[in-house]
């Protein structure tokens, strides 16, 4: 299928984004959706008649275009330059609310930036109460946390960028 | 309060049709998918889709709690369950109620109460609806011969105390009563360690005929008349029709009656269904359940009655009172529904999952399609195989079957294998064109001759 590709293209989108200076970007193309800001009050701006996930007809869906908008989240340790290649997307397993410390005031699992080993964890996702973690498959450095604490992610949606070492 | 944004927690067809009727009220739309169905036309109509899951259904459409969480954060005050996934498991709607969400459908406790078999005779009984005429404790073969000539035969004898076919024997008279005893209580003693039998009036040709019911909570109970689903296949309904003109008038008039009382028995809210074997012969009817939940089949009474159920649904779990009177609820005609699916019957039926290549749907005049698929669309492995169903309306059965008939000659479906063709095959048959069907004719007639 053509995810992995899809992937591709978005992650060079993002590269392209951060590099540009613009501040929002908003693309639209048939069924297809994505909403890009450097602020994260904008996070969950779009929302459309029909901002349903996935390129028209047989094309695999692109899971970055979830109705919520993906907030690339900047900082010192995520170079504007270029995107390593060897950048790896984490994602949710199922919906459920994405939670970045295990409990209200705690300190983030993981910050942009920081190094992680395969198992570790990275946040919770909350079904009715139930939290379970999300690990990462492998060693790291975090390049960007795409969805905001709190918000509610789908199944297959990107959660973070990790730049293989 | 009415509700302003519905959740749809269910697939296919019916998810769509659950999102036209909620766009026709000016509600607000969010389907819950899996990770296969993202691209769904349901998902496309919807005013948002969310993917629950993958693709099994046990981490998408059947976990309750995601479903419900998916809901809430979403901001739905209302859910809609369909049929088959979670439309009938109680905890749907105490998740719901525990989450400030208006479940579409009934009380959990009405669910758990209709669910299981027991309860659901018991109440029955109370309401003075009939049952089966059976037994529960025969203990001996004069037992057996007695009873045997109380019920009237044929009569079933089978183990009160098991399930299966073990120890089953079809008796009719009072010799074969007491010998089927003796082998059947043999049988049992072995099979369960005890010999007690249950027997019931065995109906070799029945119907199943069952009454389209509406209650809105606050003790007002409708029926939209009875449907005939006797063109089955171990089991599941391949033809449904409304009305059962092989009942006559007073018998139908009795059946409508038993129904909304049984549903009036516990003030039902929401849609259900009252499901009953129609005797031909002996020209009596005995309840067998009530399924809490919109049908499949719920089409062919909104055709006969020009009401939109799944509408009046959405209201009601909303608060509002039923909009009708059962003097306003007019039934006219016939109508015709035929379930098609993605099923190769040279094959035993193997469900054929697969993309649709070309998709000619037909149309014209009394002419309904409740249908997901298009060219292009793919139907995944993962869930049932119907891909849509054809409804036919006509002033009488005879236009009906002629319109259906039509109808499936010009529907054309390639890239899997589907029932058309078999259903081309059931409306022409002389038995259907003259109602002259039952529940086995399906399986006992029609599919030895051709062979599948």
């Amino acid at each position: 299928m053509a995810e992995p590709e899809l992937s591709a293209q978005l992650l060079v989108l993002l590269q392209e984004f951060s590099r540009s200076g613009l501040r929002e970007l908003h693309i639209r193309s048939g069924d297809f959706e994505l909403y890009l800001s450097h602020d994260a009050a904008n996070a969950g701006a779009v929302m459309t008649r029909n901002p349903v996930v996935g390129l028209p007809a047989a094309c695999a869906p692109a899971p970055v275009a979830a109705p919520a908008a993906v907030t690339v989240t900047p900082s010192a340790a995520a170079p504007a330059s270029a995107l390593p290649a060897d950048v790896i997307i984490v994602r949710a397993p199922n919906l459920g609310t994405f939670y970045r410390s295990p409990k209200p005031g705690a300190p983030a699992y993981v910050e942009v930036g920081s190094m992680v080993v395969e198992g570790d964890e990275l946040c919770l996702i909350e079904v009715m109460k139930l939290f379970t973690s999300v690990t990462s498959r492998d060693a790291g450095r975090i390049h960007a946390v795409l969805v905001e604490d709190g918000a509610m992610v789908e199944a297959d949606q990107p959660l973070f960028a990790i730049v293989r070492m | 309060m009415a509700i302003k944004r519905l959740f749809i927690a269910n697939r296919g067809e019916i998810a769509l049709r659950i999102v036209r009727a909620a766009q026709a009220l000016n509600i607000e739309t969010v389907v819950a998918v899996s990770a296969a169905d993202r691209d769904s036309a349901a998902a496309r109509m919807a005013d948002r889709a969310v993917v629950l899951g993958p693709p099994a259904a046990a981490k998408s459409y059947l976990d309750p709690r995601l479903v419900v969480h998916a809901a809430k954060e979403s901001g739905c005050d209302g859910l809609h369950p369909g049929y088959g996934f979670l439309s009938e498991r109680a905890i749907l709607p105490r998740l719901c109620a525990q989450n400030g969400i208006a479940f579409v459908g009934p009380e959990p406790d009405a669910i758990d109460a209709l669910g299981d078999k027991i309860q659901a005779r018991a109440m029955a009984r109370a309401a003075g609806v009939p049952l089966v005429p059976g037994c529960d404790g025969v203990a001996t073969a004069a037992d057996a011969r007695r009873e045997g000539d109380r019920i009237g035969y044929p009569v079933l004898l089978k183990a009160a105390a098991g399930g299966g076919g073990r120890g089953m024997v079809i008796a009719h008279n009072g010799d074969e009563a007491e010998a089927g005893f003796q082998r059947a209580s043999a049988e049992a003693v072995a099979a369960f360690g005890d010999g007690t039998l249950f027997m019931e009036r065995f109906v070799p040709q029945a119907r199943h005929v069952e009454v389209q019911l509406m209650g809105d909570g606050h003790g007002k109970v409708l029926h939209f008349g009875e449907r005939d689903c006797s063109v089955q296949r171990r089991y599941q309904k391949l033809v449904e029709e409304a009305p059962c003109v092989a009942m006559p008038d007073h018998l139908r008039a009795q059946l409508q009656q038993s129904a909304t009382a049984l549903a009036a028995s516990v003030n039902y809210r929401n849609a259900g269904t009252a499901e009953f074997l129609f005797d031909v012969a002996r020209q009596e009817f005995y309840f067998i359940e009530v399924n809490a939940r919109i049908q499949v089949e719920h089409p062919v009474s909104e055709m006969i009655s020009g009401f939109d159920l799944v509408q009046e649904q959405i209201r009601i779990a909303g608060g509002a009172s039923l909009s009708v009177s059962q003097e306003q609820i007019k039934l006219s005609g016939h109508a015709i529904e035929c379930r098609i699916n993605a099923e190769d019957t040279s094959r035993d039926f193997l469900p054929s999952p697969g993309r649709i290549t070309r998709w000619n749907a037909p149309s014209g005049e009394g002419i309904r399609l409740d249908s997901h698929m298009s060219e292009g669309a793919m139907i995944p492995p993962f869930y049932d195989s119907m891909v849509g169903k054809l409804i036919a309306h006509g002033k009488d059965r005879a236009e009906a079957v002629a319109r259906l008939s039509a109808a499936l000659e010009e529907f054309v479906v390639e890239g899997v294998p589907t029932t058309i063709g078999l259903h081309r095959q059931i409306v022409a048959h002389p038995d259907f064109i003259e109602n002259r069907i039952h529940t086995r004719w399906l399986e006992q007639v029609l599919l030895p001759t051709i062979g599948a």
